[in-house]
């Protein structure tokens, strides 16, 4: 029985053991204090906020950043502790209602950074009624990239693409001028066909998608593929990216697209592919105004933090983060800062940062996500059952488009209805 | 060798623990949060008694909408699946039950080696064998003069190249268990047959699948209950698409917490799934017992 008592007092040990985890004291072993700062950055951008950070963690003796990239990081600060998270404007609000983010301006003063150091797009998405709640990093919007090989010059407006795309299937008819996507990224080409045709789909607490002008912004898609065939039929998940990458082969099935609507995440792929042949320049404007969509990537404070001291490191780690010369690590990722001073030195080296110089000419037409309750949740059913239909139907009319609009409205009115009381 | 009945319980705590830690805690915790209005961050917002239940069930909202469509594609990924894996794993079971014995570890090891791959790596595969544009299938259809499909974005292709990728991951597993229960078969009884001219179907209808009918029975059951855990091949082929018919119902039930935050709600639907997953085995399993 001494036997059994003593093989369930080590059973007892090891699992208590198990449970205890946690995230331990928040000091190194030589006495500094330990920051956890988690992003997704697991893509070519992250080893450049690792620059900064490193650089941080040399420059201290008295905090350290401890930084995770992770695929799926905003599981991990759901489920984990962390003291410093970064999170994309569109679940901002979502964030600050759901009492996950808290109010930062009181650490970017400590830090010596004001909002109006931000250009005026990237101050708008985090400044709300009752504060700023997170300070902006980067605005990254849809980017055109082209093959200068098949297109000498950007297309600027429908014309050029119609014209570029004439030109191209007399040389294969498997050649287009661009690609339109069926997923991946359908919100980026709703809401950018939306802003250039000045499009308000916020109605109160939702987005109202049940309008006549957004049918027909959206019909441009359809007929950019099905009337004017500047786009292939057919192209899938992430197809935009997909077939700006692809040769024809003569004889072949494959198509081939001369630019590409994308993410700029896509850039060290495509300069790969396509090396001094790659252009990259502004979306152009297929509705009435120049006008583009995309994300923004911010630093935003968890509301579990609360220890002064943790917070004084924060703090000297946004005042380290927001010198130019240290956020310039971050432009030469490719990402756009917003942060005005490190703009103009980006501004000032374009040809040493392309892609951010260039996207950094897109923020005065840029238009963030609406600031709703689970946006994403909101357009859910718009982007992955509407979307696909108006660019995989060629024959779909107005009124099914509508009626499906509809739906979508319904879905987002249900969903902005579950925001915390 | 007789073991004391403390050796015995020693020997038997660990499974016990491990049972009542990951099952039964689980469980139950799952059960009480699918009362509760629970966030994953915000921790629990009060007791609501039924009303997340209510919700998932009454049709025309946002979470009865979902479930019901999750759940949809769901049966009919298990209608579609359950036969080709037990069918197609019984098959090649069979084949290498009659091959050489010097051959039959080779070709064992060669049609399980695909169960030992990542999803992750097997849809990366066949997202890029079935992708629309110069995809591997439709480069080889085109070479014999066959329209190129848009596989991942057309139904039913969308669902056939998923069965297809799901066929080829995880056959190995069910044909290695007809291959153990094939092994137990006893051989009198073929050379029996074969003195009294039965042919081969007569064979296979008459001894072998009488003989395996109880690892028949229990390869579909954890067929059924596999094919219901449908997640990863959906999410990163299709990404739950076209127009959200692959989202499977654990995509849904994922998207509740993790988008939502709605811990509650999500419970509430787990706990649907894991009752309709009981109904179905249940069902399975008494119409067999009745059938004996």
């Amino acid at each position: 029985m001494k036997k059994l008592a003593f093989f369930l007092v080590i059973l007892a040990v090891l699992f208590l053991t198990a449970c205890g985890g946690g995230s331990g004291s928040g000091e190194t072993a030589d006495g500094k204090i330990e920051l956890t700062y988690i992003n997704g950055f697991t893509g070519g951008d992250g080893d450049f906020m690792k620059k900064i950070t490193n650089g941080f963690n040399e420059s201290q003796d008295k905090y350290v950043i401890k930084e995770s990239q992770e695929k799926d990081h905003y599981t991990k600060f759901k489920t984990g502790n962390y003291d410093l998270v970064i999170i994309h404007t569109d679940l901002l609000e979502t964030y600050k209602q759901d009492g996950m983010i808290q109010d930062i301006s009181s650490v970017m003063e400590t830090a010596g950074i004001s909002p109006d150091d931000f250009h005026d797009k990237a101050k708008e998405q985090v400044t709300f009624d009752d504060g700023v709640f997170a300070v902006p990093l980067d605005i990254h919007p849809m980017t055109m990239f082209y093959n200068k090989k098949l297109a000498p010059e950007a297309p600027q407006n429908y014309a050029d693409f119609a014209s570029l795309t004439q030109t191209l299937q007399q040389q294969d008819p498997n050649l287009f001028a661009t690609g339109v996507p069926s997923a991946g990224l359908g919100e980026w080409f709703i809401m950018t066909v939306a802003a250039q045709n000045g499009i308000n789909l916020v109605e109160d607490n939702y987005m109202n998608f049940a309008q006549e002008e957004l049918a027909d912004a959206l019909m441009i898609y359809n007929d950019m593929i099905f009337k004017d065939k500047i786009s292939p039929e057919g192209l899938g998940l992430d197809g935009e990216f997909q077939a700006f990458m692809k040769q024809v082969d003569e004889g072949g099935s494959a198509v081939q697209t001369a630019t590409a609507l994308t993410g700029p995440w896509y850039y060290q792929a495509v300069k790969e592919a396509y090396g001094d042949d790659l252009g990259i320049a502004s979306v152009p404007v297929i509705g009435e105004q120049p006008g583009v969509y995309g994300a923004g990537h911010t630093l935003a404070l968890p509301s579990s933090v609360t220890d002064e001291e943790r917070i004084a490191g924060i703090a000297e780690f946004l005042k380290y983060m927001y010198t130019p010369e240290n956020l310039i690590n971050w432009a030469d990722s490719g990402q756009a800062p917003t942060h005005m001073p490190t703009m103009e030195l980006v501004e000032s080296d374009a040809a040493k940062y392309p892609l951010s110089a260039q996207n950094i000419k897109q923020f005065d037409s840029f238009e963030g996500a609406p600031k709703l309750y689970q946006y994403r949740e909101q357009v859910r059913y718009v982007v992955e059952n509407v979307y696909p239909k108006v660019v995989g139907e060629a024959n779909i009319s107005k009124e099914t488009l509508m009626s499906e609009l509809e739906k979508a409205t319904e879905q987002a009115k249900q969903v902005a209805e579950t925001a915390p009381q | 060798m007789r073991i004391s009945k403390t050796w015995s319980f020693i020997l038997f705590l660990p499974f016990l623990i491990c049972f009542v830690l990951f099952l039964v805690v689980p469980f139950a915790y799952g059960l009480y949060i699918s009362f509760h209005q629970w966030s994953i961050f915000g921790g629990n917002g009060g007791f609501v008694g039924f009303d997340n239940y209510v919700s998932i069930l009454t049709p025309g909202n946002v979470y009865s909408n979902a479930f019901y469509n999750g759940l949809k594609n769901t049966l009919i990924f298990v209608a579609i699946s359950v036969i080709p894996l037990v069918v197609i794993s019984l098959a090649l079971a069979l084949v290498i039950d009659s091959i050489p014995d010097k051959l039959k570890v080779f070709y064992r090891t060669i049609f399980f080696i695909s169960y030992a791959v990542s999803v992750t790596a097997v849809s990366a595969i066949f997202k890029w064998l079935f992708t629309g544009n110069g995809g591997y299938v439709n480069n080889v259809m085109n070479t014999f003069g066959l329209g190129a499909l848009n596989w991942l974005n057309d139904q039913p292709l969308a669902w056939i190249a998923i069965l297809i990728a799901t066929v080829w991951w995880t056959i190995g597993f069910n044909m290695i268990l007809f291959i153990n229960a094939l092994d137990e078969v006893d051989r009198n009884l073929y050379e029996a047959a074969s003195l009294d001219g039965a042919n081969w179907w007569q064979r296979f209808s008459n001894i072998t699948f009488p003989s395996i009918k109880g690892v028949f029975v229990f390869l579909t059951i954890i067929t059924v209950i596999a094919s219901f855990n449908l997640y990863g091949q959906t999410l990163l082929i299709t990404a739950g698409g076209p127009s959200q018919s692959t989202t499977s119902l654990i995509m849904v039930i994922q998207q509740i917490v993790f988008n939502q935050n709605n811990l509650g709600m999500a419970s509430a639907m787990s706990m649907l799934m894991g009752l309709v997953m009981v109904l179905i085995v249940a069902a399975q399993y008494l119409y067999t017992l009745r059938k004996d």
